[in-house]
């Protein structure tokens, strides 16, 4: 195999029903035009035809994808797990979650750009991959165990080694169970833990002792200082979640005085910037943004927030969804009187909580909660959407629920999250999941884009004041976040970090200088902005065909739940907290997306991508293959 | 030479330690041209259920047994006479691992670069300005140089 710069030359393809494993080269997939990370998965997705599977089928892969700069030093120490999603709702769709930790950088050393899981094993099983040597392995001792003694036990047999686990709620088929690298690092959104619990796959341990070659080390180190210069301008991020950070001064700095113990991060980086604290009692674990989110609302002792952070982290759930979505969905319906606490204790089964009205500690609600979230048998399993629906039927005020519920879940079944702006709710129509995860552009760059575009300034876009809100130019800025979240999600690129640093430093607005140029070093390819700007804007157009072929998107799919045209909402989370927002005109949204399908050459009557752009993206043989089946405008 | 001079030390504080490896991956940038811990002269071996983290690298012993056992004594493993530092000229060294097996720590301060069928270990970066490159990089101050005289 000739000598691969940057990537690290492998992709492994595991057959878990025929007990295959199988290597082919990276340069198979055209690295250099879809990168890696969601763009490499993408690619792979499409070469597998697509699959019409539910997210539990055997037939459902399970691709996870590094990129070129992983491994290296700065905030690159990522990776990208793409499958049919069990939490996409009502539809099951193919969506992306991004994860940090030290698994990514391992896999690379490993050899390997790209992990494909395939099929089904007949017990439990895991992954042991060392280098070359690729072995699926007897895991019926951990079936059942808890993500943390799981990875503990695996350890011992496997040294050094990273591992992804899931928990008892993967196993259970929870539609919001996450994989779990070490304490806190996950793919969280698209509930693919349960993706790796329906294949019987409880673990992927990845021990690599080979390197990156990078083809300009020089240039590379020059570069590092860059990144040294802007990690500087950041350290404030590092401190942020040592605590809840909304809470009063003084609960912060008694929580961090007793509790915390040190910061860690993904692999290579220089801000680790999640937290480790220890709490006597409890154990010690690590936390971030969203696993405080709830804490300010309900000014609920951080203590035991953190505890139920611990308990989702073991137990394998998405925090996003078991301790803020519904929580918050709960206490929502009690407010609103659309649930009574009879309702709540009898027909829901959950103790209510003191700050509900009821009775129980904050604690037993949360341990009742989370446990029958893993148990795979009540209908928290399902996550909220599909809770809802279930209650939604059952429940005498069961129609309000449903209705309560979209309000607070944007689309497709995922939490509402910085929807308070035009180009953010275009972004969220016309993607397969809550996409500001890896893009918080629409706060805090996206101003500077406006200004660079030439357009109104980034207040008359918010949805929050509808006397205001300016439609003309907002396709402008959801297409430009677009190809940079497809961009930053293969290179791969910290959201984190990038969401403070990149556009954020005029004269040069453009991210993607630094990037081209870092990119080009590592690989010795000649990228420049151009180059990498089509890589975003290709990624997003082959994910946009995986959608036509696959899920028969068409614009009548790119949208919001209904509440969001009809009436004002309140924010619940995210940066307009607190503020009413809305509705959005739905007139006008049509004629933005018109504007927004003409300005990606798009049909405007399907929303569906031409011959011409995909040429032009060099995505002929996509184009080829939407013509066969008809898809093609 | 009987008595080896004495050398500056890298002393790590586990404490500080977030386990990040920018010192593995800084080291092997800088020294062989690529990324990876392997061939990084530092070994982190991550404890992420404690966050308690070891730094296992050269310990610049005052009496140095990879030395004194090298057959090429002087000039495989060579000690730099003004500053004290123990290091490799990786073209005289066969890569026989006679340093490997007599270093005193467990696992070896002293690794084998297979391909090139040479020993490596930290020389402190002896012929960097500015130092060593992980002390330079490390972002929570746990790596320090501790002279040969503040030793």
């Amino acid at each position: 195999m000739a000598k691969s710069y940057g990537w690290a030359g492998k992709v492994l393809h595991i057959d878990l029903t025929n007990e295959i494993v199988n290597k082919v080269p990276t340069a198979d997939y055209r690295p250099e035009e879809l990168i890696g990370g969601v763009g490499l998965n993408a690619k792979i997705f499409w070469e597998l035809g697509c699959p019409k599977v539910d997210a539990f089928d055997p037939g459902n892969p399970l691709i996870i994808s590094v990129g070129p700069l992983t491994g290296t030093y700065g905030p690159f120490g990522r990776g990208e797990v793409c499958a049919i999603s069990p939490q996409c709702y009502p539809d099951e769709l193919f969506t992306y979650s991004g994860f940090g930790g030290m698994f990514p950088a391992e896999m690379k050393y490993a050899g390997y750009d790209s992990i494909v899981i395939l099929g089904k094993a007949e017990k439990p099983v895991y992954l042991s991959i060392h280098d070359e040597d690729v072995e699926i392995k007897d895991a019926n001792d951990l079936w059942g165990v808890e993500t943390f003694e799981a990875q503990k036990a695996l350890m011992t047999n496997e040294p050094e080694a990273s591992i992804l686990v899931i928990g008892p709620a993967g196993e259970n088929l929870s539609r919001i169970a996450v994989i779990l690298n070490e304490t806190k690092f996950a793919a969280g959104q698209g509930g693919f833990g349960g993706v790796m619990g329906s294949k019987n796959l409880k673990a992927i341990a990845v021990r690599g002792t080979g390197v990156v070659a990078v083809a300009k080390p020089d240039k590379v180190l020059e570069l590092t200082r860059t990144i040294i210069e802007e990690h500087k301008k950041i350290l404030w991020l590092r401190s942020m979640f040592r605590t809840p950070y909304t809470a009063p001064q003084e609960t912060k700095d008694i929580f961090a005085a007793r509790y915390f113990k040190k910061h860690y991060g993904c692999y290579g980086c220089p801000l680790q910037c999640h937290s480790i604290h220890y709490i006597p009692g409890i154990g010690l674990s690590g936390v971030s943004c969203a696993n405080w989110l709830w804490a300010p609302i309900f000014s609920i002792d951080p203590k035991e927030v953190w505890e139920a952070n611990v308990l989702s982290q073991r137990l394998g759930i998405n925090t996003f969804e078991g301790i803020v979505g519904l929580p918050l969905l709960l206490a929502l319906s009690l407010e609103a009187g659309i649930l009574t606490r009879k309702e709540i204790e009898e027909d829901i089964g959950l103790p209510t909580p003191k700050w509900l009205g009821g009775t129980a500690t904050n604690h037993k609600f949360l341990t009742v909660l989370l446990h029958k979230i893993a148990d795979g048998e009540s209908p928290y399993t399902e996550g909220a959407a599909r809770f809802t629906e279930y209650f939604g039927k059952k429940l005498v005020s069961g129609e309000k629920l449903v209705d309560l519920y979209k309000e607070f879940y944007t689309a497709r079944g995922y939490a509402f999250h910085h929807v308070d702006n035009l180009g953010s709710a275009l972004h969220w129509a016309t993607d397969t999941r809550d996409p500001v995860d890896s893009c918080h552009e629409y706060k805090n760059s996206a101003p500077k884009a406006m200004e660079h575009f030439g357009l109104p300034p980034y207040d008359d876009y918010q949805i929050l004041d509808l006397s205001k809100t300016v439609y003309q130019g907002a396709e402008r800025v959801t297409a430009w976040v677009q190809d940079n979240q497809c961009l930053k999600n293969s290179l791969p690129v910290c959201e984190f970090w990038s969401q403070v640093t990149s556009f954020y430093n005029p004269p040069e607005l453009d991210l993607r200088i630094f990037e081209s140029r870092l990119l080009s070093a590592v690989t010795g390819l000649d990228v420049n902005v151009d180059k990498i700007a089509k890589a975003g804007e290709r990624i997003w157009n082959l994910r946009r065909a995986i959608m036509v072929k696959r899920e028969n998107r068409t614009r009548e799919n790119d949208t919001l739940n209904e509440p969001y045209f009809k009436k004002a909402i309140k924010c619940l989370a995210g940066s307009a907290t607190g503020l009413v927002n809305g509705p959005i005109d739905k007139a006008k949204f049509e004629a933005l997306k018109d504007r927004y399908y003409e300005l990606r050459g798009w049909d405007v009557k399907t929303g569906w991508p031409t011959r011409a752009k995909l040429e032009e993206l060099g995505l002929k043989d996509v184009a080829d293959e939407l013509a066969s089946i008809g898809k093609l405008p | 030479m009987l008595k080896a001079p004495r050398s500056g030390v890298l002393v790590h504080d586990p404490n500080l330690c977030a386990g990040c490896g920018v010192c593995e991956v800084m080291c092997s940038l800088y020294h062989e041209g690529v990324i990876g811990p392997a061939l990084a002269r530092a070994h982190i071996v991550r404890h992420p259920f404690t966050a308690k983290h070891d730094h296992n690298i050269c310990r610049q012993c005052l009496s140095p047994s990879c030395y004194f056992a090298c057959p090429l004594k002087d000039r495989a493993i060579c000690i730099d006479q003004a500053s004290g530092t123990t290091y490799i000229d990786e073209d005289e060294c066969t890569g026989c691992g006679m340093c490997v097996d007599a270093c005193p720590f467990e696992p070896p301060r002293i690794k084998i670069n297979a391909e090139k069928n040479v020993a490596f270990k930290c020389d402190l970066c002896k012929e960097r300005e500015g130092g060593p490159i992980c002390v330079e990089y490390c972002p929570f101050q746990a790596l320090k140089f501790v002279s040969k005289d503040e030793r």
